[in-house]
């Protein structure tokens, strides 16, 4: 594909990061905040209100799905709508086993977002900040998992596999200690998260026992004075140690103690396993996962619309979406656990030369669900080809409100800029404040 | 001021400040109080120290017009070498009293006009001050700046945490710190919300001022919360602020002076003192001039807002007095309409005994040691041979000096062996590559994806053939700048496949030419400095006619400027094309518009900012901390910490043209760079004044190359089909290329401007522990540890040599004793496998120090 008009989607420049990065884990000193401790006190006396959402399962379609073909059935897509297991509600006939969990999930059919590209996209997307020379700004997944803090010695915040756009999904200028730990395609035979697993040269034993060379070496120097450098090393150091050795974490990334029918049902594909092994760590403590899986920019169907979402795309997606709620769910999970599904944007109205529909961030949909947000519920409505917004805007600051909302963050909370400019984490368009959905939380 | 307990006390002697001071033992330690009644919490000072020397400042003042005031400082130079304030010890008298009055204990106002001397005395001692009084009767017209801007200033409203936040605050914008006064009139007066990235209101304007019911206005029910108010109350209404906003709006809310004199702004501050120590509880009023657009001079003391960086070090009151607290450094800074200033602030304990004498290489030291012996800090020693070699060897080249290089240089007698070592690294191929990395960090080589491409090609080798030659560091910009057709530096903006869009391109160049972060200004005007966002469009227009001409038979692209194309550039707020204009607001004349990148690049590289902005860009390279810090992010509020050795160092680089080699040759030189960085008593806590070499963290290309040259294991870099020969080094690759290792370690993925230092994470950790770079390498055959052992060395001897390739230099004695005894305890290759992986984790390894 080289289409003039796309540059960035020829690119693959921006897939580099493609190794092992961990961010920092704050689970020494948990940093819950006190709403939240007060929130699970109340539950606990049962005069409360409903127990929080924990974390968080993002489902990444990079490339921007058709949301005309898939939850905003319409008269110019070619497929055609189909009943729900919630009355009153109808999707598109490429989503057949999603339909049957409608009550779980609620769409939102009148997002709008300002970039029709995919690197600003993507960055828009999941820092709900445009891409700006003056300041990185954190992503979704680096924010709350510093807001929540670790658990259990699991990594807050997993990207799994590596995504385009590396920089989207990074910390910023939060620093690298919230960058998410990235890990490779959990479909392969040899999967296994390198640096979290001890090559067969070296025992527990002897890893502890090298410790005592460090510090050997080391202590002369670090006598002579006190460096904030130094002893952020020295926890990072413990808290490796810790995970290397700990059972819990190699075991939530050990995909093989899953039965062959799981797996099979999520699909035996890199966005199947993906989101596997997504609910695996959320089990296991983690914040927040970003789950992709497929090809870079898959989703950005610029020819053979139909062909490529009803064969190749939407099947898939369907298989792993569907099971994932239904194990949610069976598991007691889907109560604290928020799941959201979404591209960068959605697809241009009319089908092009090349049966292929183009970037379209005016208006365009995703499903939330989960972790005490309301499902089974339709949120705004687009115009009669999908095209505009007719009710409701709702924006990505708007979107990542109702997230920390229903995970009990202070969604009006702001960061500081390098120049001292107060950052909206829910920033609406024009750097606005966002607010949450209230029909959903 | 801090008391301590004396063992043993003696009679101090009087000085003549009238001071008492005890002595003890070794330590000094203070007992001091003023002889004058009610003046206890005052300066504290050595019992040494006497008066020497009085002044009054200013010496000199023009007051015009009734409105006019000048508040004075009494400064007394003490035989400590400290100039303290004591201005709330003088007595003022005037050698004509009808003249003037006082509005303070030291600030005076004009009564009648005439000239006079004011005369300060302090304990016996007297200075002077001329003054001549003008217009003494005229009243001053009303001007809105000046007199309801200056309010809102000074309430606060106008803060960027308030409605001089970008989007205003609750629907309400004011420019920040009154910088806009048309602006600010517009808002108050028409009313109107602002938008960012547009002129068009979205809503009808409501104005904040009511003609016909005065007492109605908007803006004096919300400061005196009549109607709720987010900011809570700012003044009630008995207050003087009411009263004069009320007044204004009464006149029916003029804007005042209006043509020639509404265009007088502060072109500049003068703060006085610009740096100054205080000891323990000292104290010291700043007097703020403005120095106005046409050419008069107003003391604006009480006018500005101040504002300590770190109060509890320094406080500062509402009239600018600035009161110690512990001992430290910080800024306080200063904001007028438009302009901001800072002065720095030292606050020391113990008075040292005696200060030693410290050798000065060069004027490097003259300018630092100057102000260590003002804040009472001795540097610590000169570098131990081996310490300087390590560092020295990497700050140049990169590269860690072999083991052999490390006997032979602790070994040598030759008193010049340090200059000697400094010439050989400087001519070596590896400065050369060395340099080219730190090139392609600011210059961002960068290349595409996996393969290298032929723009980056050519780009990289155009850098590299300017380091041959040493191309001056001017010449170097402008070539960049201007690039044009095939040339080498045109490649740059072809690495992406792309020409950078002119907005963007020119806030790059200003952040690594000029140092100054105009970003913020491309979408409004700048928040806390005074870019406006037409400096930054007429900057960037500059670079409004680039075309990339692509022969397609070539495949190849020409980078010309298109005089056809001169409507590219337009403001996104007022949709106006925007004619280019330098960032001192000089228009280029339209008989000039050619070649429009030449111009700016000559501008660019003439302007005094240029080569401060490189010089302190090198300080920080090889210091580990720039003059200002950080480098790219030169503000009236962000201070260097020594100005004058700013300005020293800038100068040299000009006369000498530019020449790299020659600056990085004065900063290697100095005594200040070879300090030791094992810190004494006085200079443990401090981290600004370079009294000790500060541990620079190794970046994440230099470690990788580090870890390979002390295991004796290459690094393969490969990708696709496209590899690179075994022993390229890291710091030689384009960041494109595949590596875990320096992904982890936070490489600089030059897609944008470095920023910040590599900081530790927990990938960090987890890669040391188990990642292949720390364990593959060591087990490798034919390694230095599989060699070692082989060898047949004792195990001593595997340590020191370890030693001399991780850090450059022996193990001490408890060092080898300890390693040779954990050594045997183990199976040996394993515990040498151990050491080595010891050595390459430490911090010690892991910074340049």
């Amino acid at each position: 594909m080289n289409l003039p008009e796309c540059f960035s989607c020829t690119g693959g420049n921006y897939e580099r990061r493609q190794f092992l990065r961990v961010g920092g884990l704050t689970f020494l000193g948990i940093t819950l905040s006190d709403y939240f401790r007060l929130a699970d006190t109340m539950a606990a006396t049962g005069t409360g209100a409903r127990k929080k959402a924990e974390s968080v399962i993002l489902i990444w379609l990079s490339g921007g799905p058709p949301h005309m073909d898939m939850w905003d059935p319409k008269p110019n897509s070619n497929f055609k709508p189909i009943s729900t297991n919630v009355a009153g509600i109808q999707i598109s006939e490429t989503l057949p086993r999603v339909a049957r969990h409608m009550d779980k999930l609620s769409i939102i059919r009148s997002m709008h977002s300002e970039e029709g590209n995919h690197p600003e996209g993507t960055y828009y997307g999941m820092t709900g900040h445009r891409p700006s020379p003056a300041f990185r700004f954190p992503s979704l997944g680096s924010i709350v998992s510093r807001e929540l803090g670790g658990r259990n010695n699991i990594p807050p915040y997993v990207v799994t596999p590596p995504l385009s756009y590396g920089h989207s999904y990074m910390a910023g200028n939060m620093g690298p200690q919230y960058n998410p730990m990235i890990v490779p395609d959990p479909s392969k035979e040899d999967f296994k998260i390198p640096d979290l697993t001890l090559p067969k040269s070296l025992s527990a034993e002897l890893l502890q026992d090298r410790q005592s060379f460090l510090k050997v070496v080391d202590h002369h120097y670090r006598q002579q004075e006190e460096f904030a450098r130094f002893s952020k090393m020295d926890t990072y150091q413990e808290q490796a140690l810790r995970m290397i050795l700990s059972p819990n974490v190699k075991k939530a990334f050990d995909l093989s103690a899953e039965p062959d029918g799981v797996r099979e049902a999520y699909g035996k594909t890199r966005f199947g396993q993906s989101v596997l092994l997504a609910r695996r760590l959320v089990e296991a403590g983690c914040r927040f996962v970003t789950a992709e899986g497929f090809n870079h920019s898959e989703w950005d169907i610029h020819f053979d619309n139909d062909k490529k979402l009803s064969e190749n795309l939407a099947p898939r997606f369907d298989q792993a979406l569907s099971m994932l709620l239904t194990e949610l769910e069976e598991r007691g999970l889907l109560e604290t656990t928020v799941v959201m599904a979404m591209g960068e944007f959605g697809r241009t109205p009319k089908i092009n030369a090349r049966a292929g529909r183009d970037h379209w961030a005016h208006c365009w949909s995703m499903v939330l669900g989960g972790g005490g947000i309301k499902g089974g519920q339709i949120v705004g409505a687009s115009d009669e080809r999908a095209a505009y917004v007719a009710e409701r805007q709702v924006t990505i600051g708007d979107l990542f409100a109702t997230v920390y909302k229903a995970l009990g963050v202070d969604w009006t909370k702001t960061y500081t800029g390098l120049d001292g400019r107060p950052l909206y984490i829910a920033n609406s368009i024009g750097d606005k404040q966002g607010h949450p959905v209230h029909e959903l939380v | 001021m801090e008391r301590k307990s004396c063992r043993k006390t003696t009679a101090g002697r009087r000085t003549p400040a009238a001071l008492i001071a005890v002595l003890t033992l070794g330590a000094v330690c203070l007992v001091v109080a003023f002889a004058q009644a009610g003046e206890a919490g005052g300066n504290a000072q050595e019992a040494s120290t006497r008066l020497v020397s009085l002044r009054l400042v200013p010496s000199e003042v023009r007051l015009l017009g009734a409105d006019a005031s000048q508040q004075f400082l009494v400064m007394g130079k003490f035989s400590d070498g400290l100039e303290r304030d004591l201005t709330a010890q003088a007595e003022f008298s005037g050698s004509r009293p009808g003249l003037i009055r006082f509005a303070a204990h030291s600030r005076i106002q004009p009564l009648a006009d005439g000239e006079l001397v004011l005369t300060a005395e302090v304990a016996g001692r007297k200075a002077t001050a001329a003054i001549a009084i003008g217009g003494s009767q005229d009243k001053r017209p009303f001007s809105f700046p000046r007199d309801i801007g200056s309010l809102l200033t000074q309430q606060g409203c106008n803060n960027t945490t308030c409605h001089g936040a970008v989007p205003g605050q609750g629907g309400f914008k004011l420019s920040t710190n009154a910088t806009y006064p048309r602006d600010d009139y517009k808002w108050i007066v028409e009313g109107g919300k602002f938008e960012v990235l547009t002129a068009e209101m979205e809503e009808p304007p409501h104005p904040r001022v009511n003609l016909k019911d005065p007492e109605k206005s908007l803006i004096l029910q919300k400061a005196t919360l009549q109607v709720p108010h987010g900011g809570g109350l700012r003044f009630g209404p008995d207050s003087p602020q009411y009263a004069r906003i009320l007044q204004w709006i009464q006149d029916g809310a003029p804007y005042g002076e209006e043509g020639e004199s509404e265009n007088i702004q502060i072109e500049s501050l003068e703060v006085h003192p610009r740096e100054s120590v205080l000891d323990l509880d000292g104290k010291q009023q700043i007097l703020v001039t403005a120095r106005l657009s046409d050419g008069r001079r107003e003391d604006v003391t009480q006018q500005v807002v101040y504002e300590s960086i770190n109060r509890s070090v320094v406080d500062v009151d509402e009239g600018g007095l600035v009161k110690a607290h512990k001992t430290g450094e910080t800024s306080v800074l200063v904001r007028a309409p438009g302009r901001a200033a800072a002065v720095r602030f030292g606050v020391i304990a113990d008075p040292l005994p005696s200060y030693p004498e410290v050798p000065e290489n060069n004027f490097i030291d003259r300018h630092v040691f100057a102000k260590l012996k003002k804040f009472n800090i001795v540097p610590s020693e000169l570098s131990s041979d081996a310490e300087f070699l390590r560092r020295v060897c990497l700050d140049l080249t990169g590269t860690l000096p072999p083991p052999n290089r490390v006997r032979e240089f602790l070994a040598s007698k030759d008193p010049d062996k340090r200059n000697r070592i400094i010439e050989i690294l400087l001519n070596s191929p590896e400065f050369e590559e060395f340099l080219f990395y730190r090139y392609g960090e600011i210059f961002r080589w960068y290349g595409g994806a996996t393969q290298l491409g032929k723009d980056t090609q050519l780009y990289g080798e155009w850098l590299r053939q300017s380091i041959a030659i040493n191309k001056p560091y001017d010449q170097l910009a402008v070539d960049r700048i201007a690039a044009q057709g095939y040339d080498g530096p045109s490649r740059f903006f072809y690495q992406l496949r792309f020409i950078i869009p002119p907005a963007e391109m020119i806030a790059e160049q200003v952040r690594i030419y000029l140092a100054r972060r105009l970003d913020c200004a491309r979408c409004h005007n700048h928040p806390f400095e005074a870019w406006s966002q037409d400096q930054f469009w007429g900057m960037a227009a500059f670079y409004g006619r680039m075309v990339d001409l692509r022969d397609s038979a070539m495949d190849d692209s020409l980078l010309v400027d298109d005089p056809a194309l001169k409507d590219r550039v337009v403001h996104p707020k007022t949709k106006k094309v925007v004619q280019p204009r330098f960032l001192d607001g000089r228009e280029l004349p339209e008989g000039e518009r050619t070649d429009l990148r030449m111009k700016l690049a000559r501008w660019i590289v003439s302007h005094p900012y240029f080569a401060e902005a490189f010089v302190n860009r090198v300080w920080d390279w090889f210091l580990g901390k720039g003059i200002v810090d950080p480098v790219d992010d030169f503000r009236s509020t962000n201070p260097p910490t020594h100005p004058e050795l700013l300005k020293a160092l800038a100068e040299d680089f000009r006369v000498n043209g530019h020449d790299v080699k020659h600056l990085m040759r004065v900063i290697v030189q100095s005594r200040t760079y070879q300090l030791s960085g094992v810190p004494n008593e006085t200079n443990r806590g401090d981290r600004l004044n370079f009294s000790h070499a500060l541990p620079k963290p190794l970046p994440a290309a230099v470690l990788l190359d580090a870890i390979s040259q002390v295991t004796e294991v290459p690094e393969t870099f490969a990708s696709g089909d496209r590899g690179f020969a075994a022993g390229t080094r890291a710091i030689a690759l384009m960041p494109s290329m595949p590596s875990q290792f320096m992904d982890v370690f936070e490489r600089n993925e030059r897609k944008t401007l470095p920023e910040g230092k590599p900081e530790p994470a927990l990938a960090q950790a987890l890669h040391m522990l188990t990642g292949k770079t720390f364990t593959e390498k060591l087990a490798s055959a034919g390694g230095r540890v599989d060699r070692l052992i082989r060898s047949g060395a004792g195990d001593g001897e595997i340590v020191e040599e370890l030693y001399l390739a991780a850090l450059s230099r022996f193990p001490t004695t408890e060092e080898r004793t300890r390693l040779e005894e954990m050594i045997a305890e183990r199976p040996r290759r394993e515990a040498v496998e151990s050491l080595t992986w010891g050595l390459i984790s430490s911090r010690q390894f892991a910074h340049n120090h």
